[in-house]
């Protein structure tokens, strides 16, 4: 494929996007709906009010970190599929790294400010492990990624969930949860006094998106990755290890994942539940990250974008019969047109729009 | 190829099939399990009826990627597949669904299938779409829209109990031993699955067409210098893969009795599963089946263990498949793929 320009690649997004939204509009039509009304309510879901835009940015915020993840794979021509299992058992390092030192260390804001950090090791630590496992049977036992890695977020949900049905379940619990991080281990809640929600999370989110960025586009590290990614004879040529640099990429990328497992652990949730119910981040991420062209910077509109949807998403579900499930239908046709840019050329051409050719 | 060219050629496969019979034969002795208790006949028929969804996408799919185009959508298929055996079931039979029905829900269901596998087809062959992302894609759309038709069909993402297809006892034979239970008095399905096993192989490997299928995927110029149309024979690969993969999921609805929408869907996961057991059946459809057949097996565990009093958590012993792939892929991960997968073809003309 030719690289693309940046108001090709725009174009394309957009118009994905909204085609997806045109046929999500019309099955809505079509299942016997009322397709203004659903319109209105996902506008209203999204950015309705105070408490709707809170509710956005905390769905933003994890997609913005979780596609910056898959990003770092993707841009390396490493397809992590696994960047949910990694969100997931970094959570849960968080949280059990959080309750296990919390006895150890003072109560107030040192104390949480300490823990914080220890959580956020343990997060990026675990998801960076859980990443580079299949990257080094990728690179010294050519095991295909994205099966490896689909496998393993099946292995992690599964494993989890009996970890916080049976051994770390939280004394006296009915349900299958660990135990709650102390209180004064949280972010504090600045401009939005929204539960589940905090600037500061936001702020993570965006910090961690710069650094890829420079890591990716200015470090030598970065440039071994995406050269590899792009032109393994070349790479191995100018003395690049391929095997190294997958194993690196994924570790880096699980890393990342593992970073947004410790904010949804912290911010949001305050423990950790079977992670069969905590919503899939991960693979959404992938669409956030295609929508983007696997570009980090890309990923700040692209994760927006999906936070609104989701965050749409369960205002429909509580204010509206249009099942939620179509809005990871519309999710599907999104990444699924974004593959096709060829449709949209062809269309363009043969309609006039964006008249010259590349 | 003689037997010792052979042995020299896959001794990494060989030294791992070896490193896993000696674990199995390690664990038997070490602690005592009871082999015989745990490979009972009810436990292979068990076994081959699990195996059969898995066998024929790993069929299509097998088909596919012989062609040159890698289908990884296979998983999405097998959702739309299963959804929508399921809500035809119930539209056909009116809310309560018999045997017949179930014939009818599945063959409405790879009507269907073959109307969106041609979609897709296009989508990859005609506009040349990223076949890895494509794919995935629509894993995601049937993860979003299979659930939606349960939910506008029963008002919840999961069916309400329908119907699952009774066993098919052949008079006479059924009364061999051992293969009389396992093969002819189960369910019709698993015959189905075993023939098409069968007349996939001889077709791809006895026929012009099954020649011309390799030829897309080894060598498009010299298929096309022969005045056959790779992208017509790529069509048919990828809408048969797709059709095979819905089939799966009506399958495993037809057993199953009922649809499961909510986590990963019913299908969880098994569409992938038939990508590496035709990768590890060496893009052959008898080995693929084969291979089928051992994930099958681990899924089918949990009931044996259970039996024999060994007790390990559901939670984990659902998760052997999945490590059974991992293991897989570790061991057998260098298949070597026909050369032009991936890979668009533009005719001279």
């Amino acid at each position: 494929m030719a690289r693309a320009s940046v108001v090709e690649r725009l174009a394309i997004a957009t118009a994905s996007t909204a085609l997806a939204l045109l046929i999500g509009v019309t099955i809505v039509a079509a299942a016997g709906y009322d397709p203004v009304r659903f319109i209105t309510s996902l506008i209203e879901g999204a950015v309705g009010g105070r408490s709707a835009i809170a509710r956005t940015l905390r769905f933003s915020t994890l997609f913005i970190l979780t596609g910056v993840a898959v990003a770092v794979a993707f841009r390396a021509g490493v397809f992590n599929i696994g960047v949910q299992g990694q969100f997931v058992v970094g959570g849960f390092a968080t949280v059990m790294s959080i309750v296990w030192t919390a006895p150890l260390l003072p109560d107030g804001v040192i104390g949480g400010v300490g823990l914080l950090l220890i959580g956020f090791v343990a997060g990026a630590g675990a998801g960076g492990a859980y990443g580079a496992l299949p990257g080094a049977l990728k690179a010294y036992a050519d095991a295909n990624v994205i099966i490896t890695t689909i496998m393993l977020n099946f292995i992690a949900t599964g494993f989890v969930g009996w970890l916080v049905q049976n051994p770390f379940r939280g004394e006296g619990n009915a349900a299958p949860n660990t135990e709650r991080i102390p209180e004064y281990v949280s972010f504090p809640s600045i401009v939005f006094d929204s539960p589940g929600f905090s600037i500061v999370g936001l702020a993570i989110a965006l910090a961690t998106v710069a650094i890829i960025f420079v890591v990716m586009e200015r470090s030598r590290f970065g440039y071994d990755m995406v050269t590899s990614g792009h032109q393994e004879s070349a790479a191995t040529y100018s003395g690049v290890g391929a095997k190294r640099t997958v194993v690196l990429t994924m570790a880096l990328s699980g890393m990342v994942a593992g970073i947004a497992g410790a904010v949804f652990a912290i911010m949001i949730q305050g423990y950790y539940t079977d992670p069969s119910g905590i919503g899939t981040y991960g693979f959404d991420a992938i669409a956030v990250s295609l929508l983007a062209a696997n570009n980090p910077l890309g990923i700040v509109p692209a994760g927006l974008l999906f936070g609104g949807l989701d965050s749409a998403g369960s205002h429909i579900g509580i204010y509206s019969d249009v099942p939620v499930q179509l809005i990871d239908g519309v999710i599907g046709l999104v990444i699924l047109f974004v593959a096709v840019p060829e449709l949209f050329r062809m269309a363009a051409e043969r309609t006039g729009l964006g008249g010259e050719s590349r | 190829m003689s037997l010792a060219e052979y042995a020299g050629e896959n001794r990494i496969r060989i030294a791992g099939i070896v490193a896993v019979v000696g674990v199995a034969v390690l664990a038997t002795v070490a602690m005592d399990l009871p082999i015989i208790d745990i490979v009972t006949i009810g436990f292979v028929e068990r076994s081959l009826q699990a195996a059969t969804p898995i066998a024929l996408t790993a069929i299509g799919g097998l088909y596919a990627e012989k062609s040159g185009v890698f289908n990884i959508g296979v998983e999405g298929f097998m959702i739309f597949g299963a959804a929508t055996a399921a809500t035809m079931m119930w539209i056909i039979s009116g809310g309560s669904p018999g045997q017949s029905d179930i014939w009818l829900a599945i063959l409405a269901s790879v009507l269907i299938s073959l109307a969106f596998a041609i979609v897709f087809a296009v989508l990859l062959i005609r506009y040349e779409a990223d076949q890895i992302v494509a794919g995935l894609a629509l894993w995601f759309i049937g993860l979003g829209f299979g659930p939606f038709m349960a939910v506008l069909v029963w008002d919840s993402r999961n069916s309400p109990s329908l119907e699952s297809i009774n066993d098919l006892t052949v008079p006479v034979l059924a009364d061999i031993p051992v293969l009389g239970p396992i093969f002819f008095d189960t369910s019709p399905l698993v015959l189905v699955t075993a023939f098409l096993a069968v007349a996939a192989w001889a077709f791809l490997n006895d026929t012009k067409y099954g020649y011309w299928i390799q030829a897309a995927g080894e060598n498009p110029e010299a298929l096309d210098t022969a005045g056959i149309s790779v992208t017509r024979v790529r069509y048919a690969a990828v809408i048969f893969s797709g059709v095979m993969a819905g089939l799966a999921g009506a399958v495993l609805l037809a057993q199953a009795g009922s649809f499961t929408g909510t986590g990963e869907t019913m299908v969880s996961g098994r569409g992938w599963i038939g990508i590496v057991a035709y990768l590890f059946g060496n893009y052959n459809p008898i080995g693929a089946a084969v291979a089928a057949l051992v994930f099958g097996g681990l899924d089918m565990l949990q009931i044996q263990l259970q039996t024999v009093g060994i007790s390990v958590p559901n939670r984990l012993v659902n998760l052997f498949p999945y490590a059974g792939v991992v293991i897989v892929l570790t061991v057998w991960g260098s298949t070597r793929t026909p050369s032009a997968v991936g890979e668009p073809y533009e005719s001279e003309e």
